[in-house]
């Protein structure tokens, strides 16, 4: 997962940040511009691998009975795989986020903190996610299927490579989908970090859609289970 | 049973163990039926194309700007560029097909077939670069429209380039699939070559642009030569014979390689 950050950060974010003159809509460095969603694109692919590992133990390892079988009420047990899988990203991240909090100036700042909480409640929603597509995919095609257009629009449909304002001007019909995506919020509360005393409003944004989806994905795990 | 007759089935096995010509056809071929076996796939790639191309290359196009360079066209350089390093990943799906394979048992049934080693491993190299031609003539289509590139000898050039990086990235990508023994692994390894291999080439950014760290090694990138080489041939009309040959020797080195563990593997377990 390093690796994958590392090669976005240090060859795609550094090369376009070249590309790309300072100053351009109002960007003062379009490489400390990107540079959060490397690591938000990490999280992203870490925590849809949770929604992959429910899909093989559905139809690959056939691990429900077993899973059942454990002594923990079945509550418990959904949430815990939730838990489990924003626990993942976040370790997925951990050097991600402190080269990006090293970038903007607040590794030694209770912004790391705040970095760490917009990670993690981003990891929630996709974890939710992914979840929900993996109980309901019946086939690996489907679920691989399902995962890499929600990537794309996380990705390309986001305000992660370039700011509303262009895309109001040469693609005014997809602003309403790159203002509602959820990459756009969690990179957007990411940039506000660099200015200290925004306090945890840009985060506050997050956590109804995250909550929303990892209920989603709580449900869907009890209910594909027959719990 | 008479002498004549049992000659005659002697005859006819020895002509069902040796096809003549058709084994490594139908090897090929049966690699293509599998990427119309999987049309989801075939459609999520297709629209992730044209997202990055329709979408992500038209903004970001607005706000490059390279001052050595002012006429610089960065939509132009990364359509092309586009179409080469989807190439290179769609050609990387041989290898999770042979490891599968291997996984699941099919490679048992594969080797019971009245083909030769040689002809299996030929058509498999063979059916992953054509079926990934297949699968990128339709991009090349819209971007060879959409540049009004028009020349058919340009346009059979870079073909050309698209053909041989295919044929390539599949040798790699079946010599990675049969000496990594872990699925895990194997994952890893295969996804960090696939990124590296076209992040860190010239396929999507030109080398000026690059961090030093990069431009010093991204020009011997297979995918920079298939890229550059593409770019020439349908931008200037000239062909370059130092990229294609590159591309050939990258070719002959990793189909060599591909071959020879793939053979090993069959002949006698992964490390036997």
């Amino acid at each position: 997962m390093f690796a994958n950050f590392s090669i976005d950060l240090f060859i795609t974010a550094v090369t376009f940040g070249n590309l790309i003159p300072p100053g351009t809509t109002g960007i003062a460095s379009y490489f400390l511009y990107i540079a959060p969603g490397s690591n938000l694109v990490t999280a992203m692919v870490a925590a849809f691998q949770s929604g992959r590992d429910v899909w093989r133990e559905k139809y690959i390892k056939d691990l429900t009975s077993y899973l059942l079988s454990l002594p923990v009420p079945r509550l418990l047990l959904a949430s815990s795989r939730i838990a489990g899988g924003v626990a993942r990203s976040v370790i997925a991240t951990f050097p991600g986020t402190i080269v990006i909090c090293y970038l903007y100036g607040m590794l030694f700042d209770t912004r790391v903190l705040e970095a760490y909480l917009i990670v993690a409640l981003f990891s929630l929603g996709i974890v939710g996610l992914s979840m929900s597509f993996a109980a309901f995919a019946s086939s690996i095609e489907v679920f691989v299927t399902v995962r890499s257009l929600v990537q794309l629009y996380l990705s390309f449909l986001s305000t992660l490579f370039y700011k509303v304002e262009v895309v109001q001007e040469k693609a005014p019909f997809l602003v309403p989908i790159v203002s509602s995506n959820p990459m756009t919020w969690a990179v957007e509360a990411f940039r506000e970090l660099k200015i200290s005393g925004t306090g945890f409003a840009p985060i506050s944004v997050l956590i109804a859609p995250s909550l929303f989806f990892a209920l989603l994905g709580l449900g869907s795990y009890l209910w594909y289970s027959k719990l | 049973m008479s002498s004549s007759a049992t000659l005659a089935n002697a005859s006819n096995s020895q002509a069902l163990a040796r096809p003549p010509n058709g084994g490594v056809f139908q090897i090929a071929l049966r690699d293509i039926q599998t990427l119309f076996r999987t049309p989801w796939i075939i459609i999520t790639r297709s629209l992730a194309f044209i997202i990055q191309l329709f979408v992500f290359a038209t903004l970001i196009s607005t706000l490059v700007h390279i001052s050595s360079d002012p006429t610089f066209n960065f939509f132009q350089y990364y359509a092309i560029g586009s179409v080469v390093g989807t190439m290179a990943s769609i050609s990387f799906v041989i290898g999770y097909d042979i490891f599968e394979e291997a996984e699941e048992g099919v490679l048992d049934y594969l080797l019971t077939l009245p083909v030769s080693r040689r002809q299996f491993i030929i058509g498999r190299a063979l059916g992953g670069a054509v079926r990934a031609m297949i699968y990128i003539i339709p991009m090349f289509v819209i971007v060879a429209v959409l540049e009004n590139f028009t020349s058919p000898l340009n346009l059979i050039a870079a073909v050309l380039d698209l053909f041989l990086l295919s044929f390539g990235v599949t040798g790699l990508s079946i010599t990675v699939a049969v000496s990594v023994r872990s699925a895990n692994r194997f994952d890893v390894v295969l996804a960090l070559l696939e990124l590296a291999v076209s992040r860190a080439s010239t396929a999507l950014y030109p080398a000026i642009a690059m961090p030093f760290y990069v431009a010093i090694l991204a020009p011997f990138s297979p995918v920079s030569l298939a890229a550059g080489s593409a770019r020439e041939a349908l931008t200037g009309g000239a062909i370059n014979i130092a990229s294609l040959a590159g591309l050939v020797a990258f070719v002959v080195i990793f189909l060599g390689l591909g071959a020879a563990f793939y053979f090993r593997k069959l002949e006698g377990g992964v490390y036997a």
